[in-house]
């Protein structure tokens, strides 16, 4: 396979990030000013035996470095503590959370740059026409627009059209269990205007870097190369010139991650979603350390397994990265 | 042997504007016309921005949406120019293919050399994607590559591989008429050699005939039959290259014969000095007349025509629009003497 | 094939010295123009907000969610304060905010870029991984949680904005660097001995001026982002009024369903203003750093046709 050594280094500087950021997230929480999270045995309402076996597993009495060694050697099993608030377990909280997080943000990214792209391809091939300058000043706009400021404006546009808060109806099962399929509808109604906002927040740097690419691509010799061989405008542009202005695209959605997820989380928290971006939040409000401390440790992996992927897809996109 | 037969490619009074984006037109190309004869080879030869590549450019339409062209281009004595890009483009690659400058971005960088070349075969010709491929192998071998190297992409090319892949490319569908940008400019001069072997040997294999755009006299002495020298966007002079040098008759061919170093002679090297004239306004007079070092009084004011300026012509014997082989056309006042005798 | 733009006379763009580069991109450029004007009204807007601001923003001056009148043009919001003083004082904060993170975060990206690519080898390395994790974590997430931890004091607000905005900075600035560092001229003024800190301040800081520039005013579009989620989510001092707190205070007191929609359409109004001014001049900065001559080879319009008048051998 080409360049193997190539994913392998990928991979390695992948899992090295991860490493840091397990370790720092470590730091983060133990030594900072605050001293806030020493004691992971400080659950509210827990009983004695419950702190003490905290304690036990997580070394919580013994030097720091010491901590830092249990700490991964519970992280590796997937242990992340118990939660302050509900006490349960840390990683069984977010699993349901991220269950609930992805569909949402899939959607609303994956619409972003569809909607994205389109428009850009569009605005490049009618440079300079009044469509143009409505559609690139358009994405500057939403672009411009606070994500918060966009999800009010759907509230005050839709609210009453459509499910304003959580993931679905809590009083639905009341009256006999509900079928899968409503059960779904119901979730997909509740997820409108969550995944709408975030579209409308991410799509704006799509569009723009879709026409800036585009533009940049049809000024490329292969272009006239291609309409010197004989073949129409249109199969130029689908053979030659969007493959290769889509490239960007990729590298632009891997930097976005962050953003997504930033996104993610103030959408979340006006529509009341339950993901990982709410639980956060809660977790701040409730000073619930544990479930911050996990929490922010899975945004950031995710991060970076994601960078990892758009790296590889990238890698396997353009030939001539070679190395 | 030039111009045995008839024309296979007649270009008559080609013009071309381009609006300029503060309003304004620029006339890049002033009435240039020329024949090319079946496997000719033709010279093509001017300063940077003098309008050649532009003058190629436009008889295969491939100009800018800012751009408008006036004149005909014929092939086999149709005018293929008439309807626009539409009428040309059938045109392409099957009766006129292009070499570009060099081919360094020529070629999409993230597709296999040999699907490149397969693909104007498919499109023009039909056929079945194997034949194409099979094909393209072949056009590489005959360009010295071999055939294998196809699966790989342009940047595994060096520069000289990728502009022998760039002219098994433009053969693909068998043209008549090969247009050749500055073809060996961005390599370097062992590799420039190579390159203008394998033209000249592939004009003479197939019958080819080849349009070559250059700033390099020595080049065109070598391979070409005939040329023309361009100035400003016209033709200032043309004839078979053995004319053009031995018996210059227009001052800036002379100056750019005077400009190219000669490894073998003693004379010095001497720059022309100027730079040439915008082409955004209409120059009344000659437009090489601000530069040339025998300008005459009239040279200001009235515009030179190109006529034929082999001794016995008459004074105003206009240049004929059938191009005979043999003909020997300037613009230039200082032939008027000349004619005359 | 450049011959196209050059023969079609396109060779209009003389390249002038660096500094003269932003100059005659804002000259040149509407939407710079627009840009550098939107971000000076707002700053001239937060110095006189004391003066211009009609009513107190701690001070209750009408009934609750009072909607837009002839004394209070904007309305009212949750707390009976006038929207339209919040707005321009929240602007004086919102705006301290943004400019000193994005300064601390210039100063520290543009330090480290600068010698992280001029002094490579060990300090590239070392500064590059530390840049290499603070680009991939996500920003509002780290932002909430060392808001959270540190407390939500404004100053920690820029503490944090800083720390997250200066690697970008650092990465742009470093490539630049490490491409000028390669130009003969300083390779020639290194071989007789010039010293490290003359170079720099000589000729490398001048190539980087404008790039940082762009930069800068694009980080302040991010910055002024930055704060009005983190105020969004609580987690800025909830006694001070800026922009983000605005939308909280709307937010949380169901703004929305009181109708009260000049409680949050205004605000959200500027903060767009700002950040779409911000992103129109570090724009246009770029695009004149990295002028695009290219000619499209394809679109939906066609050369055109001249019929050939009064064209023969004797017409000019």
């Amino acid at each position: 396979m080409r360049g193997a050594d190539y994913v392998i280094r990928r991979i390695g500087f992948a899992l090295l990030t991860v490493f840091i950021a397990i370790t720092i997230n470590f730091f983060l929480f133990r030594v900072l000013p605050g001293n806030v999270v020493s004691d992971l045995a400080r659950v509210p309402h827990a009983t004695p035996q419950l702190r003490h076996a905290l304690t036990k597993e997580f070394g919580l009495d013994r030097p720091k470095w010491e901590q830092y060694l249990i700490y991964l050697r519970e992280l590796v099993h997937g242990n992340l503590g118990i939660s302050f608030a509900t006490q349960q377990p840390v990683s069984r909280l977010l699993l349901n959370d991220l269950k609930n997080t992805i569909p949402m943000v899939t959607i609303g990214t994956l619409g972003a740059i569809v909607v994205g792209i389109a428009t850009g391809v569009l605005s490049a091939w009618r440079r300079g026409s009044a469509s143009d300058h409505v559609s690139t000043n358009l994405a500057i706009a939403f672009y411009a627009f606070p994500t918060q400021f966009l999800g009010l404006m759907l509230l005050i546009l839709l609210g009453g059209l459509l499910p304003t808060s959580g993931m679905e109806n809590p009083y639905a099962g009341v009256f006999g269990t509900q079928s899968t399929f409503a059960r779904l509808q119901d979730i997909g109604l509740h997820l409108i205007l969550p995944a709408l906002t975030l579209l409308l927040t991410l799509y704006g740097e799509f569009t723009l870097i879709m026409r800036s690419s585009m533009l940049e691509t049809l000024g490329e010799d292969y272009v006239l190369t291609a309409r010197a061989k004989g073949l129409t405008d249109r199969r130029i542009i689908a053979r030659h010139v969007v493959r290769n202005a889509l490239l960007p695209i990729v590298t632009l959605v891997a930097l976005s991650v962050g953003w997504i997820v930033g996104g993610a989380i103030l959408v979340e928290y006006i529509f009341s979603w339950p993901g990982i971006g709410q639980a956060l939040w809660q977790a701040i409000n409730q000073r619930d350390y544990p479930m911050l401390q996990g929490g922010f440790l899975l945004l950031a992996v995710s991060v970076v397994v994601l960078n990892l992927i758009a790296d590889l897809a990238y890698f396997r996109l353009d030939p001539r990265i070679k190395q | 042997m030039s111009g045995a037969g008839a024309a296979v490619l007649e270009v008559r009074d080609l013009n071309v504007w381009f609006t300029l984006p503060g309003g304004g037109e620029l006339h890049a190309v002033q009435g240039v016309s020329f024949d090319l004869g079946a496997g000719e080879r033709f010279g093509l030869v001017g300063e940077s921005g003098c309008g050649k590549t532009t003058s190629i450019l436009a008889m295969m339409g491939l100009l800018p949406p800012t751009a408008s062209v006036a004149g005909e281009v014929r092939l086999a004595g149709q005018d293929i120019l008439a309807g626009g890009e539409d009428s040309v483009r059938p045109h392409r690659w099957t009766d006129m293919a292009m070499v570009f400058q060099g081919a360094m971005n020529a070629l999409n960088p993230v597709r296999p050399v040999a699907a490149q070349i397969a693909e104007p075969i498919l499109l023009h010709g039909g056929g079945s994607a194997a034949a194409a491929r099979q094909r393209a192998g072949e056009l590489l071998e005959l360009v010295g590559i071999p055939a294998a190297s196809g699966a790989r992409y342009p940047h595994e090319f060096s520069g000289g591989m990728r502009q022998r892949a760039a002219i098994a490319m433009a053969l693909a569908c068998e043209p008549k008429v090969l247009l050749a940008d500055e073809p060996t400019t961005a390599l370097d001069v062992m590799v420039q050699a190579q390159i203008m072997d394998l033209l000249v040997r592939l004009c003479d294999e197939l019958g080819l005939a080849l349009v070559l755009v250059t700033h390099d006299l020595p080049v065109v002495a070598q391979v070409c039959q005939r040329a023309a020298v361009m100035y400003a966007g016209e033709i200032v002079e043309t004839g078979s290259t053995d004319a053009l040098y031995h018996q210059t008759r227009h001052p800036y061919t002379r100056m750019l014969f005077a400009a190219t170093p000669d490894l073998y002679s003693d004379s010095e090297v001497r720059s022309i000095p100027g730079a040439p004239p915008r082409l955004d306004r209409p120059v009344p007079g000659c437009p090489f007349q601000p530069r040339c070092d025998s300008a005459l009084d009239r040279c200001a004011d009235e515009r030179p025509l190109l006529r034929d300026v082999r001794a016995g012509s008459g004074p105003e014997a206009p240049a004929e629009t059938g191009f005979a082989d043999a003909a020997h056309l300037a613009a230039c006042h200082l032939n008027d003497a000349v004619v005359t005798q | 094939m450049s011959a196209i733009a050059t023969e079609a006379g396109l060779a209009g763009t003389v390249a002038p010295g660096r500094a003269g580069l932003i100059r005659q991109a804002i000259a040149e450029r509407k939407a710079a123009a627009l840009g550098l004007g939107l971000i000076v009204f707002f700053v001239v807007l937060a110095v006189a907000a004391p003066l211009i601001a009609p009513y107190s923003t701690t001070a209750r001056s009408c009934a609750v969610f009072a909607p837009p009148s002839g004394a209070h043009w904007l309305g009212c919001d949750d707390g009976g304060i006038d929207v339209l003083s919040e707005i321009i004082s929240g602007g004086r904060i919102s705006l301290v905010i943004g400019f000193a993170a994005t300064l601390i975060a210039m100063l520290i990206g543009g330090g480290v870029g600068i010698a992280s690519g001029y002094f490579g080898r060990w300090l590239d390395i070392t500064l590059m991984r530390i840049t290499d994790y603070l680009l991939v974590i996500p920003d509002l997430a780290f932002a909430m949680v060392i808001a959270d931890v540190w407390g939500p004091s404004l100053s920690h607000v820029i503490g944090v904005i800083a720390i997250l905005e200066w690697a970008t900075t650092a990465r742009i600035i470093r490539a630049q660097v490490m491409s000028v560092k390669e130009r003969v001229y300083i390779k020639r003024a290194r071989s007789i001995g010039a010293s490290h800190a003359r170079i720099i301040g000589r000729h490398i800081l001048p190539q980087v001026g404008p790039l940082l520039m762009a930069n800068t005013v694009l980080t302040v579009a991010v910055a002024i982002y930055l704060e009005t989620a983190l105020a969004f989510l609580g987690l800025e001092d909830p006694t001070t009024t800026t922009w983000g707190t605005i939308l909280e205070h709307a937010f949380d007191r169901s703004a929305v369903s009181a109708g009260a929609w000049w409680a949050i359409v205004p605000d959200g109004i500027v903060i767009t203003l700002l950040i779409m001014g911000c992103f129109l001049l570090g724009q246009a900065i770029e695009d004149a750093l990295n002028p695009r001559l290219r000619v499209a080879h394809l679109s939906s319009r066609r050369w055109a046709l001249r019929p050939l008048a009064g064209r023969g051998p004797d017409a000019i």
